[in-house]
C-alpha cells in the first residue's frame, strides 16, 4: 500500500497546479467579475512559447533553451503580457456588458488562441525537454518524490506567500482586494478602475506562465489542447471556493487535487475510471451544502 | 445554342472536369484541426499508390482522380463532407482515421453501398460492426498490437510478471490492453501482478506510479495502453519516478518526434506495420519512404502512413479482379483476400471481419533514445472475435 507521505507529496503536487491556476481565475472574477475561460489557452500558450514555430513532426527549443535565471521571468512576462493585451484589446471594451457577455468573448479568445496556435505548431503534439534533471527520484520521509513535485510544492507556497505579501502590503494590493470587495465604491474612494484591472490580469497571466513551466517540466509534452482540462479544474476550484474569494480558490484547488489522488489511490480497479465522475458529485456534494462556496467572500450576492 | 452555353456554364461551375471514364476516390479526411497530422500523411501515401497505378496504366484500363473535402475534425462536418463527395460522384471513400471522427462519412457512404476504407482505425467498430458491410479499416487491430507486445517480450525478454497500465480516454487504448490481456496469461509461467487506469489530459500520474512503486517487486514489463500526448508523459513522468522496467506500447508510439519528452529512453518498444528508421527487413518499405519523401518533402514521421498505402493497394487489386467498381461485388472480392501479399505484409478479409485480426508486426526498440527495428513477431493465432467485440 501506498505511504501517507507518499500520498501527501502527490496531493499536493496536484493540488498546487490547480491552486495556482484557480488563483489566476479568482484575480479576475475579483475585480471584473469576468470568468476567464482563455486562461487555459494562456498557459498553452506560454508552454508553446517554448518552441519554434513549425508544423514539423519534432519541436525545437526557442526560449525553452535559455538558461533558467532568464527563462523564468521572460515566461512571466510573456504570460502577463499576453493577459494585459487581451484586456486592453478586448475585456475593456466590455467592461460594461454583462457577466455572460464578457463570458462569451472569453470563450472566443480561448478559441482564437487556440487556433492560432494549431496553425503555427500543427494539430500534432511536441515534446519538449525542459530540465530533464528535475525529474530524478528523491528519498524524503519514506516516500520516494521526483524533484520537480518537491519544487512545485515549494514554489506554489513561495508564489501564494508572495501575492499574500503583495496583497496586504502594497497599494496596488490594497486596491485589489477593496475592488473586490465592492469595487464601485472603491473607485468612488479613489482607486483607479483601469490599474487595478491590468495588475489583476498581468498576475493572472504570470500564473499561468507558472503553471504552464510546471506542466510541461512533468509532462514533458506541448499540445494545443492542454490548458482545457487544468482551466475546467481550476474553474471549478474557484466555484467552491467561493467565487472572488483567493483564499477560497487557493484552498479548493489543493482540496480538488487532494480528493482526486485520493480517488485514485483508494478506488477500487473497476470503479477507477470514472475517478472524475466520483470527485465531481463531491463538488455537487459540495455546493449543495454551501452553495455559495466553502469561503465566500463578504459581498457574495446571494443565488437564486 | 444558347441553351448548349448554359449546360457548358453550369458544367464548368461544377469544379474540376475529369475525362467521363476516370475512376473518383473521395477523400473525407480532416485537412484542418489536430485530426490533419494524422490524417495527410496516410492520406499522402493513398496518393502515392493512385500515381504509382496511374502510372502503370491505371485501374480497369482508367485513371483513378481524387476529390477531398475537409471535415475539419468535426463529427458533423464528417458527415457533410461524406454527402459532399457522393454528389461530386466518388466511387470510393476514404475517411479520416480515427473511427469516431471518420463513422460519419462511412455511413454516408455505406448507405449508398458504396466502399469505405478508414485511413488507419484500429477500433473493430471501424467496419462491419460498427458502420456496415462496405466499410472496411487499412490499419492492423489494436489487440493484435497488444497480443504481439504480449506474446514477443515473453518469447525475447523471458517476461514473467507485467502490470497494465491503461489510459480510459479512447477505445483504441481499451483494445490494446484487451490484446495484451488475452495473450499474456495464457503464456508459461506469466502473471499480471496489477492494473491501474489513467487519462491522456491528467497533469500528473503520481498517484499510479506510487501504485507501481508499492509493489513488492517491480513488474518485468508495463503495458503502456495509451496515445501522446498522455503516453509521452506517462513514459517521462515513469522514468523520473526511477521505474525501469521494459514499457511495452501500441503503435501508436511510434515515431521519434516525442522522445525529448523523455531524453536518453530506453528498454522501450513498439509494434508497427514497417519502420520508418530506414532499416525494415523488407526493401519495399524504404522504396516507400523514399517515394513518400519524394512527395512530402520529409520522411514520414510515424508509420501511420503507410496503412494509407495499403489499402489503395487492396482495393484496387480487388477492383481488378470484380472488373467492376460496385460496391457489392468489389466487397465480395476484398472479403476474398487471405494473406494477399503487400508491401507492409500480408493482409486478409472475411465476411466476418473488415480489420486485421492477424498480423507480422515489426518490432522497434528505443534504446538511449535511438528507435531501431530489432525483430518482426507474428502473433501465434489470431485474435478471436469474441476478444475483439468484448
Amino acid at each position: 500500500m501506498t505511504s501517507l507521505s507518499q500520498l501527501f507529496f502527490d496531493a499536493a503536487s496536484l493540488g498546487g497546479i490547480y491552486a495556482l491556476a484557480a488563483l489566476g481565475i479568482a484575480l479576475i472574477f475579483g475585480v471584473m467579475n469576468l470568468v476567464n475561460f482563455a486562461h487555459g489557452e494562456y498557459i498553452t500558450f506560454c508552454v508553446f512559447a517554448l518552441i519554434v514555430p513549425s508544423t514539423d513532426a519534432a519541436a525545437h527549443l526557442f526560449l525553452g533553451k535559455a538558461p533558467a535565471i532568464v527563462l523564468v521571468p521572460v515566461m512571466l512576462m510573456i504570460g502577463g503580457g499576453l493577459a494585459v493585451l487581451s484586456e486592453a484589446l478586448i475585456f475593456r471594451r466590455l467592461r460594461n456588458a454583462t457577466p455572460v457577455t464578457m463570458m462569451i468573448a472569453s470563450f472566443a479568445l480561448g478559441f482564437v488562441l487556440q487556433y492560432a496556435l494549431l496553425a503555427a505548431y500543427g494539430g500534432r503534439p511536441k515534446a519538449v525537454s525542459l530540465w530533464p534533471g528535475l525529474n530524478t527520484p528523491v528519498e524524503l520521509l519514506g516516500a520516494s518524490v521526483p524533484l520537480l513535485q518537491l519544487l512545485v510544492i515549494g514554489v506554489t507556497v513561495a508564489i501564494l506567500v508572495i501575492l499574500f505579501l503583495l496583497l496586504r502590503h502594497t497599494r496596488l494590493g490594497l486596491e485589489m482586494r477593496a475592488a473586490a470587495e465592492n469595487f464601485t465604491m472603491a473607485r468612488m474612494l479613489g482607486v483607479k478602475a483601469n490599474r487595478v484591472i491590468t495588475g489583476a490580469f498581468a498576475i493572472s497571466g504570470a500564473l499561468a506562465a507558472a503553471v504552464a513551466l510546471i506542466l510541461v517540466t512533468q509532462t514533458g509534452v506541448a499540445d494545443v489542447r492542454m490548458g482545457g482540462p487544468v482551466m475546467l479544474v481550476a474553474f471549478i476550484a474557484t466555484v467552491i471556493g467561493g467565487m472572488g474569494s483567493l483564499p477560497g480558490a487557493v484552498a479548493a484547488g489543493f482540496l480538488l487535487g487532494a480528493a482526486s489522488v485520493m480517488l485514485q489511490a483508494f478506488l477500487p480497479l473497476d470503479a477507477r475510471p470514472f475517478r472524475d465522475a466520483f470527485l465531481y458529485s463531491l463538488v455537487i456534494g459540495c455546493l449543495l451544502l454551501r452553495p455559495q462556496g466553502l469561503f465566500a467572500s463578504a459581498s457574495a450576492k446571494p443565488r437564486v | 445554342m444558347k441553351r448548349l452555353t448554359t449546360a457548358a456554364a453550369v458544367l464548368a461551375l461544377c469544379g474540376p472536369a475529369y475525362a467521363a471514364d476516370d475512376i473518383t476516390v473521395g477523400f473525407a479526411i480532416a485537412k484542418s484541426g489536430w485530426m490533419e497530422a494524422y490524417d495527410t500523411p496516410a492520406a499522402t501515401a493513398a496518393k502515392i499508390r493512385i500515381d504509382e497505378i496511374n502510372a502503370n496504366g491505371g485501374l480497369l484500363g482508367r485513371q483513378i482522380n481524387w476529390v477531398e473535402s475537409d471535415t475539419k475534425t468535426d463529427r458533423a462536418q464528417a458527415a457533410k463532407a461524406g454527402l459532399q463527395l457522393i454528389d461530386e460522384g466518388a466511387d470510393m471513400m476514404v475517411v479520416t482515421c480515427d473511427y469516431d471522427f471518420g463513422a460519419p462519412a462511412a455511413l454516408s457512404a455505406d448507405a449508398e453501398g458504396m466502399i469505405s476504407f478508414f485511413l488507419c482505425a484500429e477500433d473493430v467498430k471501424a467496419g462491419i460492426q460498427g458502420v456496415g458491410p462496405y466499410s472496411f479499416s487499412g490499419s492492423v487491430l489494436a489487440p493484435v498490437q497488444g497480443a504481439t507486445m504480449a506474446e514477443w517480450s515473453h518469447a525475447k525478454r523471458n517476461a514473467k510478471t507485467g502490470y497494465v497500465l491503461l489510459d480510459t480516454t479512447i477505445e483504441y487504448n481499451k483494445g490494446i490492453c484487451t490484446g495484451f490481456d488475452w495473450m499474456f496469461p495464457r503464456l508459461d509461467g506469466t502473471e499480471i501482478v496489477g492494473r491501474d487506469t489513467f487519462k491522456n489530459d491528467d497533469a500528473s500520474i503520481a498517484s499510479q506510479i506510487s501504485r507501481i512503486k508499492a509493489l513488492p517487486e517491480q513488474p518485468d514489463v508495463i503495458m503502456l495502453c495509451s496515445y501522446i500526448p498522455g503516453a509521452a508523459s506517462a513514459v517521462r513522468q515513469l522514468r523520473a519516478a526511477g521505474i525501469d522496467s521494459l514499457i511495452l506500447n501500441g503503435s501508436s508510439m511510434d515515431g521519434s518526434y516525442w522522445l525529448d519528452a523523455t531524453p536518453n529512453l530506453s528498454n522501450f518498444v513498439v509494434p508497427v506495420q514497417g519502420s520508418i528508421y530506414g532499416d525494415d527487413p523488407r526493401p519495399e518499405v524504404e522504396a516507400f519512404n523514399k517515394a513518400y519523401e519524394a512527395k512530402a518533402g520529409a520522411r514520414p514521421a510515424s508509420s501511420y502512413a503507410y496503412p494509407g498505402y495499403v489499402l489503395m493497394e487492396l482495393w484496387a487489386k480487388a477492383v481488378e479482379r470484380a472488373g467492376t467498381l460496385d460496391g457489392a461485388t468489389v466487397t465480395a472480392e476484398l472479403e476474398k483476400m487471405r494473406n494477399e501479399a503487400t508491401a507492409f505484409g500480408p493482409r486478409s478479409f472475411t465476411d466476418e471481419l473488415h480489420h486485421q485480426n492477424f498480423a507480422e508486426m515489426q518490432i522497434i526498440e528505443i534504446s538511449g533514445g535511438t528507435p531501431k527495428a530489432i525483430d518482426s513477431w507474428t502473433i501465434s493465432e489470431p485474435v478471436p472475435l469474441e476478444v475483439l467485440l468484448k
